[in-house]
């Protein structure tokens, strides 16, 4: 990554490689040799973007302007919760479970929901703040937690209270954490923009523009609207990181950091029945404010289904066991491919970082691509990929394992640059091989940032397979919210919104008993203290 | 600064002073019983092995931790009365200075948390900055200067409330050997100046012969006073007394003292 390294070679040698690039695409364009013309030339992905240029602006607009103001909204709750947290620890106890629950909702889940309960721009307002609330609320809340304590001695030797820490240090030092928070949120709000127009049967924005564009056999639009989207989602990022580099010079987190937040506050509270007390409040908070949201706004409730209309539907009703089983058959066909594209992101994700740890070129020729890759929106990418590996099995696997390929890659990458240098020259004095180095150091040290990386991209595998479904396959979880949304039938919207992010809390929390149990053999905390 | 007539300086009182902790459900005393008392205007140096509760003692001083039994009192006060009238100055092994803030923002931190920052304090600060041998940095960070520079900045940062107490807690254990004597000699320079109370906790036996009133050396298990050594040498003290019979013949009983402590 140090950039005198990669720049040893001439300076304009990047460049060329990339014309060399672009070319041979255009070549491979041109002549129909992928897939039939499923892969267009870069000509032809900018002529027809000439064409529609009148087009793109208020489509552009349509997405953006929403984006804008739930990031602004979800980034000032997240700032708000993060404070909130910091000055009240049980506060935060009694918010574990939204917050993993908001971690968790796949946006597409919630797309429809938000749809058929909220009017005009504030479906994809609402989806793109959710979207930011937790990358920015757990970024900051790590800043203002992670401090140097030795200021503290400090600022208490001045008879300084809790106050004073929050005014003089916190508030500064979770700047960076913050900042970078944001940037991880920043594609994520145009994401969610996005997917909160998927049968929403708005006329403008770039969701609609692709949807409408699917079944008309024009594969140069559907990349223009893709590559569209993937600029603003990098341009989005690349402001949030310019902005993040005025206050910090050395960011490592790219992606949220995790693990070390829900570590702390496990620990106190003190009396039993308090912890109990607080474990019940957790479980039972996201679905009060699931109701209270549902009540404040008064909607209908044959629209909106509460808590317990869903359980309704799922139990009592007439036809209870009918939408069981087939949201049961859904889940059948849709969780062995998230977790079969899980398990191959992962590997290749370790692969690679260890490999990279070794070879360092490895890593430094990856990251800068995986920052940038990993801001792509998936669901610009699902339709090109649709084009290239068919409607097929192959076409929701490919997409699962990028869409969680690139965070799990940085994740593990940048949790083993931080792996002390001295235990691999320890290594070097007894002359150790680099499979012995492999062995002994870097893949036991990689396994916390492995599990950290599969807690993170969890939810996002669901989303990738349910995105798949939903546009390509017709199978699964996706296609089910699909038709429940066509034949509005509202409780099955609520019902699938509700198994998905069950599912994604549930799959989370598995791996969080495992992660424990390797952090406790394999922490880095512990064998470098 | 502000024209109140407050005393130069405080006394300490220690009386008593328990504190244990739970380390893997095995109770460890760091503090048992311990009594001291400093004089107003003295310098008390705490010498002892790791794990003696040196820094512990300091600690329960500033206020930053809490006795389990026994007392502390400055000038007749508690800590934590005595700390909001800025009258004890700390300084850490560490500098822990704010890396955000400039040299003269973070010496004019301690006025800011008192709410007592006024335009006066800037002169305060630009005699502070000189007094430290830092005339020429007052704009720049922390990561710009070498660790000796930045332990000067925390040196100016415990002065700049005038304090009637300093707590030193090994303020140059991370600094070079070299260093380490230059910047002794410019403590006892600026001790001699301002007479504030002083207790410095140290490993080194040399450091504390040469800058304090009396040596007070702990032991361990359960963290206790030892032994009292007076230390004689007029002051001020100059580089020549480290080489002199005098001088070797104290160290050479502080350290008997020190292992003696450790097989006993």
């Amino acid at each position: 990554m140090k950039p005198g390294h990669l720049n040893s070679s001439p300076g304009h040698l990047p460049l060329l490689r990339l014309l060399v690039l672009l070319a041979l695409w255009e070549f491979l364009g041109d002549l129909h040799l992928i897939a039939q013309g499923a892969l267009p030339s870069p000509s032809a992905i900018l002529l027809q973007w000439w064409q529609d240029r009148a087009v793109y602006p208020p489509h552009i607009w349509a997405t953006l302007k929403p984006a804008l103001i739930g990031f602004v909204i979800g980034d000032a709750i997240a700032a708000a919760a993060a404070f909130a947290f910091v000055l009240l620890p049980m506060f935060e106890g009694l918010m574990r479970g939204f917050n993993i629950a908001v971690f968790g909702i796949p946006p597409i889940a919630l797309g429809p929901v938000l749809v058929i309960t909220l009017p005009g721009d504030w479906p994809q307002i609402v989806l793109a703040a959710v979207s930011v609330y937790f990358p920015t609320m757990v970024m900051t809340l790590l800043g203002l937690r992670d401090i140097d304590p030795r200021p503290i001695d400090v600022i208490r030797s001045y008879g300084g209270g809790e106050v004073a820490v929050l005014r003089w240090l916190r508030l500064r030092s979770c700047l960076p954490g913050f900042l970078s928070g944001l940037r991880v949120a920043a594609p994520a709000a145009i994401l969610g923009a996005i997917l909160a127009e998927f049968g929403s049967g708005a006329r403008w924005g770039l969701g609609s523009f692709l949807l409408g564009s699917l079944g008309r056999g024009n594969p140069p639009r559907i990349w223009g609207i893709g590559l569209t989207a993937t600029l603003m989602a990098a341009v989005a990022y690349g402001l949030c990181a310019l902005l993040g580099r005025r206050f910090s010079a050395s960011m490592a987190a790219v992606t949220i950091a995790s693990g070390r937040i829900e570590a702390n506050t496990s620990k106190r509270g003190g009396a039993r029945l308090l912890t109990v007390l607080l474990g019940v409040g957790a479980l039972g908070m996201p679905f009060l404010i699931w109701w209270a949201i549902l009540k404040g706004f008064g909607v209908s409730p044959v629209i909106a289904k509460t808590p317990l209309g869903v359980w309704e539907y799922l139990i009592n009703a007439p036809d209870a066991a009918d939408s069981r089983d087939t949201i049961l058959q859904a889940l059948k066909e849709s969780l062995p491919l998230a977790g079969v594209g899980l398990l191959i992101a992962l590997s290749v994700a370790l692969t690679l970082a260890v490999m990279g740890m070794i070879w360092r070129n490895l890593t430094a020729l990856l990251m800068p691509a995986a920052l940038i890759l990993q801001t792509m929106p998936l669901v610009a990418l699902t339709p090109m990929i649709v084009l290239l590996f068919g409607r097929g099995i192959a076409a929701t696997l490919v997409v699962t394992v990028i869409v969680t390929f690139f965070p799990a890659f940085i994740t593990i990458a940048q949790g083993l640059s931080k792996v002390p240098r001295a235990s691999l020259d320890l290594l070097d004095v007894y002359g150790a091989t680099r499979l012995q180095k492999l062995r002994m150091v870097s893949l036991p040290m990689s396994l916390p940032y492995v599990c950290a990386a599969a807690r993170l991209v969890a939810p996002a595998s669901l989303l990738g397979v349910m995105i798949a479904e939903w546009l390509a396959t017709g199978f699964g979880l996706g296609n089910l919210l699909n038709t429940a949304r066509g034949e509005l039938d509202y409780g099955m919207i609520w019902a699938v919104a509700f198994v998905a992010v069950a599912v994604s809390v549930g799959f989370y929390q598995l791996v969080k008993l495992i992660e424990e149990g390797v952090l406790r053999r394999f922490s880095p905390a512990s064998a470098t203290s | 600064m502000d024209g109140s007539a407050k005393p130069l300086t405080d006394d300490i009182d220690l009386n008593g002073v328990t504190r244990t902790f739970s380390v893997a459900a095995k109770q460890v005393h760091a503090l048992r019983g311990v009594s001291l008392h400093c004089a107003a205007g003295s310098f008390t140096a705490l010498i002892g092995p790791s794990g003696c509760g040196k820094s512990t003692l300091l600690r329960i001083t500033a206020g930053l931790e809490r006795p389990d039994a026994g007392t502390v009192l400055i000038g007749g006060q508690t800590p934590a009365q005595k700390c909001r009238t800025g009258a004890l100055g700390v300084a850490f092994q560490d500098s822990a200075l704010l890396p955000w803030r400039t040299v003269r923002q973070n010496i004019a931190l301690p006025l800011q948390i008192l709410k007592r920052s006024t335009p006066q304090a800037h002169d305060k600060i630009d005699k502070l900055i000189e007094l430290v041998g830092l005339e020429g940095f007052e704009n720049a960070r922390p990561a710009q200067l070498s660790g000796g520079m930045r332990q000067r900045v925390a040196i100016a940062r415990t002065l700049v409330t005038d304090p009637s107490v300093l707590l030193m807690d090994e303020p140059f254990g991370a600094l070079d050997q070299i260093l380490r004597r230059s910047m002794n000699i410019e403590l006892q320079r600026i001790w001699m100046e301002k007479r504030a109370t002083t207790v410095l906790v140290t490993h080194g036996i040399d450091e504390a012969l040469f800058l304090a009133d009396r040596v007070v050396v702990m032991h361990r298990d359960p963290g206790r006073i030892g032994e009292i050594v007076p230390i004689p040498f007029p002051r001020p003290r100059l580089p020549e007394l480290f080489s002199s019979p005098e001088f070797h013949k104290l160290e050479d009983e502080v350290a008997d003292y020190l292992y003696g402590g450790a097989t006993a």
